[in-house]
């Protein structure tokens, strides 16, 4: 299934929480309206995030970032 | 720099301006110069340009400098270089010397301008192509629909009711309108294979790291890739080798010699083609998996096979595009969030918020797919799916609805593209016309003129093939360039 649309059942509120703290962390100052929107987004991001945090792997896959010394 | 063109009607203007290959043949044996050619090439931009806002910036001035030199060598009886007088344009996201590289973003219009072009256009210029200006694109690539809230929307030249898609669409639209036999863009997850597929244009999406990206505005280093958009496979062909070779500036382009594909393009008896299904089924809607039909029975290939993880290595390519996407821009989404467009500032913030151990996680998933890939290559040489879940959608339209499920159209047009970037591979994008078969043009419905695309996608480093069957489809008739319509089109 595509998951674009789905939120992950009963986690709003943390997320909201998590939201509004990386927010601060990362130095951004929204009005209530703008965190809204933004919440928005990242509800999406969670929930297609969970198709890949379940999909199997074996412990030692490796990463594939380019870096070439 | 010059601005958008905003003039002229199409009066008097030829319907097309030819091939690549014709116009280098051309010019070769004094038939035309590089000069007409560019005279005919401002023609259609004027003529055309107005209805469809393919165009950001013109650099005719340059084009002028660049014809002559064509010209003078062709006066001395000097060899040509093999893209001698053809006209090209660029996505706005390349580097163009003495202009601002905008990327469609406002936020990037008081930069400095480029002090050099990038290295593809530079390696174009080299091989005698003619650039004549900047295309429009999605805001900073994020997007499939090139509906830009700063330079205006990209209209579809088959049906200027509908989007040219993105976030490439400047660059499909002018090739689709025949304004231009080449065009350059980028592609991250789709950017060059949807808007192909519904401006009814080829499109090449290279491996990840063939042609370097030195003078490309970046969205996704994992994932950016540039590449050409053709009316037909040989020129596709010939501006992909003028393309080709290493660049130590791009940490992502492979050290690899140039594997030059020539024009002579086949397919090796024997080869064998898989046809995609499972999720490249599940979201290919009517038209598109007709498409694919078509071209399968073209190239004799009826067996089905899956990529497990395809599902797996989009979600993938969404987390680390939001990831790279967001960090990229953050410093100026802080200061200056007021000047990104609606549709994508909040995106990218959230974006900028992801966690470490998603991306980690997210590119584990990239290179575990990739693996499965590799294995289904060793029981196939090409693989087919569509390159779109549907028909261009009608401007402004939020929402698509495949096979009974609504995704939004900005984001989801991509569906079917973004598993195959995520890997890497190369692909092929191949323009059909699914509808217009089964009806004579007075009696089809809109969408059934309309063109969509089918992707052929090889193994890591085999464009060849892709290109081969690209030419095998072209020859048969099945996929093909189609002039538009109210450009003066009757098939």
């Amino acid at each position: 299934m595509c998951h674009d649309e789905r939120v992950t059942e009963g986690n709003a509120e943390p997320l909201e929480s998590y939201v509004r703290a990386a927010l601060a962390l990362q130095g951004y100052h929204f009005d209530e309206a703008q965190i809204a929107e933004i919440t928005v987004q990242f509800s999406r991001l969670e929930a297609i995030a969970q198709t890949v945090m379940q999909w199997p792997l074996p412990f030692a896959s490796e990463a594939a970032p380019v870096f070439r010394p | 720099m010059a601005p958008a063109v905003r003039l002229g009607s199409g009066a008097g203007v030829s319907s097309v301006i030819g091939s690549a290959a014709d116009i280098v043949r051309q010019i070769g044996t004094g038939a035309r110069s590089a000069a007409s050619v560019l005279a005919e090439t401002k023609d259609l931009i004027r003529a055309r340009n107005p209805d469809l806002n393919c165009f950001t910036a013109t650099t005719f001035e340059r084009a002028e400098r660049e014809a002559a030199a064509i010209d003078a060598l062709q006066a001395q009886g000097k060899p040509l270089p093999p893209l001698a007088g053809v006209p090209y344009a660029v996505k706005n996201l390349f580097d163009i010397e003495g202009m601002v590289t905008l990327a469609g973003a406002k936020v990037n219009a008081s930069n400095a301008p480029a002090s050099m072009d990038a290295t593809i256009v530079a390696r174009m210029q080299r091989a005698g192509a003619v650039l004549v200006g900047a295309l429009n694109m999605e805001e900073l690539a994020y997007g499939f629909t090139t509906e830009n809230p700063h330079y205006g929307t990209t209209r579809n030249p088959h049906d200027r009711a509908r989007g040219a898609g993105g976030s490439s669409g400047g660059s499909a639209a002018a090739v689709g309108a025949g304004m231009l036999p080449i065009s350059l863009g980028s592609d991250t997850s789709g950017s060059i294979r949807v808007p192909a597929s519904l401006c009814g244009v080829f499109g090449l999406k290279p491996t990840y790291g063939r042609l370097p990206r030195t003078g490309t505005f970046p969205f996704v280093n994992s994932f950016d890739h540039v590449g050409p958009f053709g009316a037909g496979v040989s020129d596709l062909a010939l501006s992909y080798d003028a393309m080709q070779g290493p660049d130590p500036q791009d940490p992502a382009c492979a050290q690899r010699a140039i594997e030059p594909v020539g024009t002579v393009l086949t397919l090796p008896p024997g080869i064998r083609i898989g046809i995609l299904g499972g999720w490249f089924h599940e979201w290919a809607g009517p038209a598109a998996r007709r498409a694919v039909q078509l071209a399968a029975t073209a190239l004799n290939a009826s067996e089905w096979t899956e990529i497990k993880g395809a599902e797996a290595a989009r979600a993938a390519a969404y987390i680390i595009t939001g990831a790279e996407g967001g960090a990229l821009h953050r410093p100026r989404l802080i200061e200056r969030y007021g000047e990104f467009g609606p549709a994508s500032r909040a995106r990218l913030v959230a974006g900028s918020l992801i966690p470490a151990s998603w991306v980690v996680q997210a590119q584990r998933v990239r290179q575990s797919v990739y693996r499965e890939a590799l294995e289904l290559f060793e029981r196939y040489d090409l693989l087919i799916a569509a390159a779109a879940p549907a028909v261009a959608p009608l401007v402004g339209q939020e929402t698509m609805e495949i096979n009974g499920r609504s995704i939004p159209a900005k984001a989801g047009l991509g569906v079917l593209t973004q598993p195959i970037s995520c890997i890497g591979l190369p692909v092929c994008t191949v323009p059909l016309w699914p509808g217009s078969n089964e009806r004579p043009p007075e009696k089809r419905q809109p969408e059934q003129s309309l063109p969509l695309g089918v992707q052929l996608i090889g193994a890591p480093w085999r464009e060849d093939l892709c290109l081969g069957a690209a030419r095998a489809l072209e020859q048969a008739g099945v996929a093909k360039f189609r002039l538009p319509l109210a450009y003066g089109n009757t098939a």
